[in-house]
């Protein structure tokens, strides 16, 4: 303890306590918190080489490639699951849609909850995958995918040239306004989020935390095609909305609450503090509005020393 | 420098006319001779102030367009995203002031943030009061009305975000009224009495209303004023120093030099909270959609001041709830929602009180403590920060959860050993903390202190180089009253004569064994300053012939 | 952690910014010999604050500037505030100016960063002028000896006593007996004033709008529900009764007030049927229809609505307090503050399919109150 004592004296003793408690929180807090599912979804956006998308035929031999490939070693050839995957076959092209599009599947860890990623595969080997799915596994079993709810933007990736990605892109453009603008029923909308959805999504959409370090998840970036397709699959913990419950009319209008309201500027300032609410208001509260006063205080107050 | 300047011939016309019919002029002068001290942690009560200020300002500038009703309405006004939706009077006149109303926005949002920062800055002042023993006789009046404030103040809060009728505002009454309920006995009336029927009803808000901007906001400004008066007559505690003794304040007279900074810094405060309303969206209520029994959102919170309920409603496990003769007690919902609270305002107010009690120190206090030099106190002190901290963190225990991906039961759990175990560290590290800094005082006084030269002695030996503080600090240092340790021996040898009007402990019955204990506990691990004189140790790690040359270099600073 | 007051520094002693007046320089002494202010004295005067230090001539003329370009400025951004607030029109009919939150968001941040760049110019101007400007000086004043000299407690205590003897209050205890007396009453007036603010209780927290054939509707679309609706394993939906909607006349607003919608809104759940728990009886079994199970969805801690369902663990959450409710297990509390399980609503299903409450809710709805569970 000697070496301590002749040392804590220092001038930099504070700072270094204070760097050695910081690492400590965050040693330990990466222990504490569960695996580092989420950063590897940023490591997992690996990019495949995309061909173009001009070619609207669907190509079934190459779902089948994919399904080997990637979804049978767990799945089963059949779609019957295992023992570390559920069995699938009764659940439908929009759930296989949902799933591979949000880059969930094809997943590194069974047992933990994926969380949203790049997809493995471009939008023409999905729909490959998806029409494999449909004749084969589940052969018209479950929800088809919602078409009329816009989908994934178009990539400029996926295009030879900037004209054909323009075009597409103001294709995609109209028809997202149309779907998004076409619900005009706000209350219905409204209270449908609210009273079905805002619970674990929160009123913003910015996702909040479920039991058993289950969370639900931020759909800001999800298309009203993957909000459409989550109602009606129920992914992991979250229940199924069906179009009997709610019609997809006013899925539109559930959809379109939720999306204007995601887009609406802030009215009352740039900083949003991302919506979370009152535990950020009163944290700024504290640490910039009132920590800024005192420095206010403190110049006021300040020893003058003479030549000041 | 010696020359006045004249008075202006309209000022002075001003002045006459008020002498004429007042007598003021003595008065006058003496309230401008007013000394304040100057410290930076003194205008922390001031922040509180002027916010108030600010926040009736505002306030009333709302009161202009909202309306108090729960009347329904479908809106049809300027906010596009909202039309058609169905919702309160109280909601649309809102969304009327912030889309309507010029500036209304704004001054919503100054409203809010004024709001916040009000509570925030009464959090602090009461911590330096409490920690400097700034509450001690004759203050403790004035700290009696303080906590009055504060719990006002809360209460005021709660109400004024109860207002609008948005969705987390509603959710808040809702709390409320789930609160009452569970009263033994009377918990239904009140609640029926209070919501005029059931809930949500369509009474809650104009009543809530009448409370925000009339009856709590004229008790706080009487407090208020009546806390500033004592204030004022009492004159502010100092810290200590060369010339400040509990019989003389020094610092800055009221005029010019303290009105010109106080003036300052109610600009400084306005201008902080302005700039947050302009840039930073708070309590955005027309995203939230208006309040209904039947929705919720995920990350509900109150605003930070109702968070340590909002805490302590979410960890306090039901294992304790009963009942008698199938009647009810939630004891989940009372102890959290009005004990847990109950304690933390009623133990405030009585600690000075109890603190008098246990030290018998009857005497009065114009210097205030160096919170080291209290240990017992400074260590309650932290300990209950620590209690409340964990109790406001564990109301945000599901954004925490969700921010930082731990299992939210794990939050839960984590807080409920926290709220136990963290107030007992609390008191144990501060309290060691405050030890350890009064031996460096102690050390600092006897032998200068240390001043980074290294000398080597013909010995060959290497030493450090001690200088003698400033006369300021020594003061300072010796400001450090002498405290008797209270002991068994003590104790035993009843009816000692006061000595200082302090009390010997009488040992006598339950309650006299109980205050010494007490008494012993407070004081039993001060250090001792006794016997000991500035720089007396000075030469011990030195050779004499050094000390000239050293005070020769203090002296030249 | 450093200590402000326990600076190193010796030279505060002799700098004469921190002098005290009235107090002997360091030299002389540490006590205080007297302070410049003589209570007894009828006109002390001004403090004699040529005696300290002040600021040099050719500094305070440099600082006068600067206090002047904060003044300067303030008075700009003042100016500015004015044209922040008539650049944005009233909303027009169809054209939203401040309206439009974009366009809000401007006026916002327009509008308060003028105002406070205005009071922050006053503010930094003022220091300015106190910092640099007016001489620092100290001075001292004596605190108030408490408490009073016992003369003057004793005169005013037998003028006091003096004084209430004359009254004849002390003296004539029937006088003031009744007076008391005939106060009681007016003391209670305002309680009993308060008795109409509300209803009594009665058993209205008990009851609620369900009984027996009451259809069910979509919160929020008010769409019929039908067994189908919730065919699949998972689904959930948030419901009202189906009430009859209110004829012409009597206002407008949907057909359930707030008040019935806070009692009666269900959180329909389709269970897959292994899962249902032993737990349940056989009387909560038989208010399930084909798996479908409904659940108030109101907490019974404090009365959020507890609404978030995981299909996989059947824990029904209230985001509020996270009490955690078993849906398959008739919503018994595994976690949290909570006591009682959430009350169960009977549900079946008529000739056409369509889902119907066969009663009441098994217990009282809502936060648990005083006689929530006892009988009627």
């Amino acid at each position: 303890m000697k070496w301590i004592t002749a040392r804590r004296r220092h001038p930099l003793a504070g700072y270094v306590v204070v760097l050695l408690a910081l690492a400590v929180f965050g040693v330990g807090y990466s222990l504490v918190a569960p695996s580092a599912d989420r950063a590897e979804a940023q490591v997992m956006a690996a990019q495949t080489g995309a061909d173009p998308a001009d070619d609207a035929t669907v190509d079934i031999e190459e779902g089948r490639d994919i399904w080997v490939r990637s979804c049978a070693s767990c799945h089963g050839l059949n779609g019957g699951g295992s023992d570390n995957a559920p069995d699938i076959t009764g659940a439908g092209g929009a759930a296989v849609d949902f799933q591979v599009s949000t880059g969930r599947m094809p997943s590194s860890n069974p047992d933990a909850q994926m969380p949203r990623k790049e997809p493995a595969w471009d939008r023409e080997e999905i729909d490959n995958l998806i029409a494999y799915y449909e004749q084969e596994i589940g052969q018209g079993a479950g929800p088809a995918v919602p078409e009329a709810a816009p989908g994934d933007k178009p990539e400029r990736s996926d295009f030879e040239d900037e004209e054909s990605y323009e075009a597409a892109k103001e294709e995609y453009d109209e028809a997202y306004d149309a779907y998004v603008e076409g619900a005009s029923d706000t209350q219905a909308g409204m209270q449908l989020y609210l009273a079905n959805c805002a619970h674990c999504h929160s009123w913003s959409g910015a996702g909040g935390g479920l039991t058993g370090g289950h969370w639900a998840p931020e759909i800001h970036d999800a298309t009203p095609r993957q909000i459409y397709e989550a109602m009606l699959t129920g992914p992991g913990q979250m229940p199924v909305f069906t179009d009997g419950a709610i019609e997809p009319e006013d899925k539109q209008e559930l959809i379109s609450y939720v999306k204007t309201l995601q887009a609406e500027p802030n009215a009352g300032g740039i900083f949003d503090l991302n919506r979370v609410g009152q535990v950020a208001e009163g944290f700024v509260a504290w640490t910039v509005g009132l920590t800024l006063i005192i420095a206010c205080a403190i110049w006021i107050t300040a020893k003058q020393r003479a030549h000041d | 420098m010696s020359t006045t300047t004249q008075a202006p011939k309209a000022l002075r016309g001003v002045g006459n006319w008020i002498d004429d019919r007042f007598h003021l002029a003595k008065t006058g002068e003496k309230n401008l001779r007013k000394v304040f001290p100057n410290h930076w942690s003194f205008m922390l009560g001031e922040i509180a102030l002027y916010s108030f200020i600010i926040l009736l300002v505002t306030g009333v500038f709302l009161t202009l367009w909202f309306n108090p009703s729960m009347a329904h309405t479908t809106y049809d006004g300027s906010y596009e995203r909202l039309q058609g939706v169905e919702m309160s009077e109280a909601y649309a006149s809102t969304l009327r002031i912030d889309f309507d109303v010029r500036g209304g926005f704004l001054v919503r949002q100054i409203h809010h943030w004024a709001a916040l920062i009000f509570v925030a800055s009464l959090v602090v002042h009461m911590l330096r009061v409490f920690f400097t023993g700034a509450f001690r006789k004759p203050r403790e009046i004035n700290w009696l009305i303080g906590v009055a404030i504060f719990t006002l103040a809360m209460v005021e809060g709660l109400f004024g975000y109860s207002l609008p009728d948005d969705l987390p505002s509603g959710m808040g009454v809702r709390i409320l009224q789930g609160v009452m309920l569970a009263l033994p006995v009377v918990g239904t009336y009140v609640s029926m009495f209070l919501f005029g029927g059931e809930f949500p009803g369509e009474d809650i808000i104009p009543r809530l209303y009448m409370l925000h901007i009339l009856l709590i906001p004229g008790i706080l400004l009487a407090l208020i004023v009546a806390h500033f008066m004592i204030l004022w007559h009492q004159k502010h505690t100092q810290y200590p120093g060369t010339g400040r003794t509990n019989k003389k304040v020094v610092g800055t007279p009221m005029f010019p030099g303290f009105a010109i900074k106080a003036g300052g810094f109610f600009f400084f405060v306005f201008a902080v909270i302005v700039a947050l309303s302009a840039f930073v969206q708070v309590n955005p209520i027309h995203l939230f959609g208006p309040f209904t029994p039947t929705s919720i959102t995920s990350g509900l919170q109150p605003d930070w001041y109702m968070g340590f309920m909002e805490g302590s409603l979410r960890i306090f496990p039901n294992w304790l709830d009963f009942q008698v003769f199938g009647y009810a007690v939630p004891i989940a919902v009372l102890v959290p929602g009005l004990v847990i609270p109950g304690l933390i305002f009623g133990g405030l107010a009585a600690w000075p009180f109890i603190e008098q009690w246990i030290t018998g120190d009857k005497r009065a206090h114009n210097v205030a403590d160096r919170p080291r030099n209290a240990p017992v106190r400074t260590g309650v002190g932290v300990a209950g920060v620590v209690f409340y901290g964990i109790l406001w963190l564990a109301g945000a225990n599901d954004i925490l959860s969700h921010t930082f991906s731990v299992s939210l039961y794990w939050t839960t759990y984590f807080f409920r050993v926290a709220a136990i175990v963290g107030p007992f560290l609390g008191f144990i590290i501060a309290k060691r903390i405050c030890l350890g800094l009064q031996r460096r005082d102690r050390e600092t006084l006897e032998h200068g202190y240390e001043s980074g030269t290294i000398q080597q002695l013909p010995s060959g030996e290497f030493i450090e180089v001690h200088k003698e503080s400033s006369q300021d600090t020594v003061h300072v240092l010796e400001s450090k009253a002498e405290v008797d340790r209270i002991d068994d021996e003590m104790i035993a040898s009843v009816e000692e004569p006061e000595s200082d009007g302090v009390e010997a402990p009488a040992a006598r019955g339950l309650k006299g064994k109980l205050r010494a204990g007490l008494a012993h506990w407070f004081t039993k691990d001060n250090v001792s300053f006794e016997g000991v004189e500035a720089h007396t140790g000075h030469h011990l790690h030195h050779g004499a012939g050094h000390s000239e040359h050293d005070e020769e270099m203090a002296g030249s600073h | 952690m450093t200590d402000k007051t326990n600076s190193n520094d010796n030279g505060a002693s002799d700098g004469s910014a921190d002098r005290v007046i009235g107090t002997p320089s360091p030299a002389e002494g540490e006590a205080i010999v007297a302070g410049s202010e003589d209570p007894g004295a009828e006109h002390p005067g001004a403090y004699p604050a040529e005696e300290t230090h002040t600021h040099s001539e050719e500094e305070q003329r440099r600082a006068e500037k600067t206090a002047a370009v904060w003044f300067l400025i303030a008075f700009l951004a003042g100016i500015g505030f004015f044209v922040a607030y008539f650049a944005f029109p009233p909303n027009a009919e169809g054209e939203p100016a401040i309206a439009d939150p974009q366009i809000g968001q401007y006026s916002n941040m327009a509008l308060g960063g003028t105002l406070a760049l205005a009071l922050f110019g006053i503010g930094a101007g003022m220091t300015v002028w106190a910092r640099r400007i007016m001489p620092h000086y100290e001075v001292s004043s004596p605190y108030d000896d408490l408490p009073s000299a016992p003369e003057e407690k004793g005169s005013f205590g037998d003028f006091f006593m003096r004084s209430a003897d004359e009254s004849g209050f002390t003296k004539r205890p029937l006088l003031r007996r009744t007076l008391l007396l005939s106060m009681v009453p007016l003391g209670l007036a305002p309680i009993v004033l308060l008795r109409d603010t509300g209803p009594l209780p009665g058993d209205k927290l008990k009851h609620t709008l369900w009984e027996d054939g009451m259809h069910m509707v979509v919160e929020g679309t008010d769409k019929k529900i039908r067994e189908e609706d919730l065919a699949e394993d998972g689904a959930m939906i948030s419901a009202f009764p189906l009430v009859e909607e209110h004829g012409e006349g009597e206002g407008h607003g949907p057909a359930l007030s707030l008040n019935d919608q806070a009692k009666t809104v269900v959180l329909l759940i389709k269970i897959p049927e292994g899962d249902f728990k032993p737990g349940m009886t056989e009387q909560q079994m038989n208010w399930t229809h084909n798996g479908i199970v409904a659940y108030s969805k109101i907490c019974t801690h404090v009365g959020c609505p507890a609404a978030l369902y995981e299909r996989g663990s059947h824990r029904i959450l209230c985001p509020c307090h996270q009490s955690t409710f078993d849906a398959a297990d008739g919503a018994k509390v595994v976690f949290g503050p909570a006591h009682r399980p959430l009350p169960q609503l009977p549900i079946g299903v008529d000739d056409e399919g369509y889902l119907i409450a066969k009663g009441d809710f098994s217990s009282a709805v809502g936060p648990t109150f005083w006689d929530a569970e006892k009988g009627d």
